[in-house]
């Protein structure tokens, strides 16, 4: 047991636990608000087709909250969520016993930052 | 009173290679505990080797594993179990003998986050606590330490340098304490790997402790601790107070 004098080292979870927490209520809120709008709501004719239609979209996405609402929508919708998937991988990983340590960590969070920059890069590209 | 059969698992290290498990006939009626069922086997076959002292849920010596769940023998019943029982010693600890675990690594963890108040202030009058001050810390200090939450918890089954459930509860029962001025000493094992940070909230501590002190909202209490303290530190390295 490491019962030493010697203080142990600090661990970089809080940064990765604050993105999965994060992530959990974008997943909890934002993305059943979306599929309700889009997947449920929409194709019922319960709300009507110009709310969803091309041009309000795209003012909502590259126009409206200076711009930048696009870039927050796919930041909480996808992003964080990913952060908070990759998170539970990692861990799922670990509990399994199939991986652990450094590389199972550094796969699961950089494939969600490449996945975050690819989402957010297609918004600035779209723009 | 009604005969029945239990099963209880049996290893001793200088004769058995590995544990198996032996049935024995007990007389039991609605009040016989798997530890009276215990001392009515110790009685057929003195071999039998248990932990027990106060028989009232208040030692914490008698924790068995019934049907592969952590109990307290003294506060388990037989009637809860009408088709079969299997008495095992606790999981993710070293058998020594029969139902007797070595709880060394428990005592370790535990003596690791000093669980007794920190205050080197000397002063002739008591310490006063408000009954708010109390009830910020007083689920947490119900801990009899009979280490049920660690044979409960798959993260310290997985890695037992792990702090655990017990010990981190306790940290944070201290740490709460208005009388406490511990925390800054105990925060660099909360921050660690195997402080905090390796709980997965599987909460089953908190389902099977006896004493209700759910084990698991101290540690992801703790965890809020940890975050700011972190945030705390970054502004502290950079010179800013």
């Amino acid at each position: 047991m490491s019962n030493s004098g010697q203080q142990p080292t600090r661990s970089d979870e809080p940064i990765w636990w604050a993105l999965f927490s994060a992530g959990g209520v974008c997943f909890a809120v934002v993305i059943p608000g979306a599929i309700l709008a889009v997947g449920v709501l929409y194709p019922l004719g319960l709300i009507p087709g110009e709310m969803l239609g091309f041009e309000r979209i795209r003012h909502l996405l590259f126009e409206s909250f200076l711009g930048f609402a696009g870039f927050i929508f796919v930041g909480v919708a996808i992003c964080l969520p990913l952060f908070h998937a990759f998170h539970r991988i990692r861990h799922g990983l670990h509990d399994l016993q199939w991986a652990h340590g450094w590389a199972a960590k550094s796969a699961c969070y950089c494939s969600a930052t490449l996945l975050s920059v690819i989402a957010l890069g297609l918004w600035v590209a779209a723009h | 009173m009604t005969s029945r059969n239990i099963g209880i698992m049996r290893y001793n290290p200088e004769q058995d290679k590995k544990p198996h498990t032996e049935s024995y006939q007990v007389e039991a009626d609605d009040n016989t505990s798997v530890l009276d069922a215990l001392q009515q086997v110790q009685q057929q076959d003195p071999s039998l080797s248990f932990r027990w002292s106060c028989r009232m849920a208040i030692c914490g010596s008698c924790g068995v594993m019934v049907n592969s769940v952590p109990k307290l023998g003294c506060q388990t019943f037989l009637r809860d179990y009408p088709d079969s029982l299997v008495i095992s010693p606790l999981s993710n600890f070293a058998v020594e003998k029969d139902l007797i675990v070595d709880m060394e690594p428990f005592l370790e963890h535990l003596s690791a986050i000093k669980p007794w108040l920190i205050n080197s202030e000397q002063s002739t009058v008591p310490h006063v606590q408000t009954p708010q001050q109390l009830a910020r810390y007083q689920q947490f200090a119900n801990c009899i330490n009979c280490g049920l939450c660690y044979s409960a918890c798959p993260q310290f089954g997985l890695n037992p340098e792990f702090r655990g459930p017990a010990a981190l509860a306790l940290a944070h029962r201290y740490n709460l304490d208005s009388r406490d001025l511990g925390k800054a000493e105990r925060m660099p094992q909360l921050n660690a790997k195997d402080g905090v940070w390796t709980c997965t909230f599987v909460g089953f501590c908190s389902e099977v402790c006896p004493k209700k002190v759910d084990p698991a909202a101290a540690i992801n209490q703790g965890k809020v601790e940890s975050a700011k303290d972190m945030i705390l530190s970054v502004f502290k390295s950079s010179g800013v107070r």
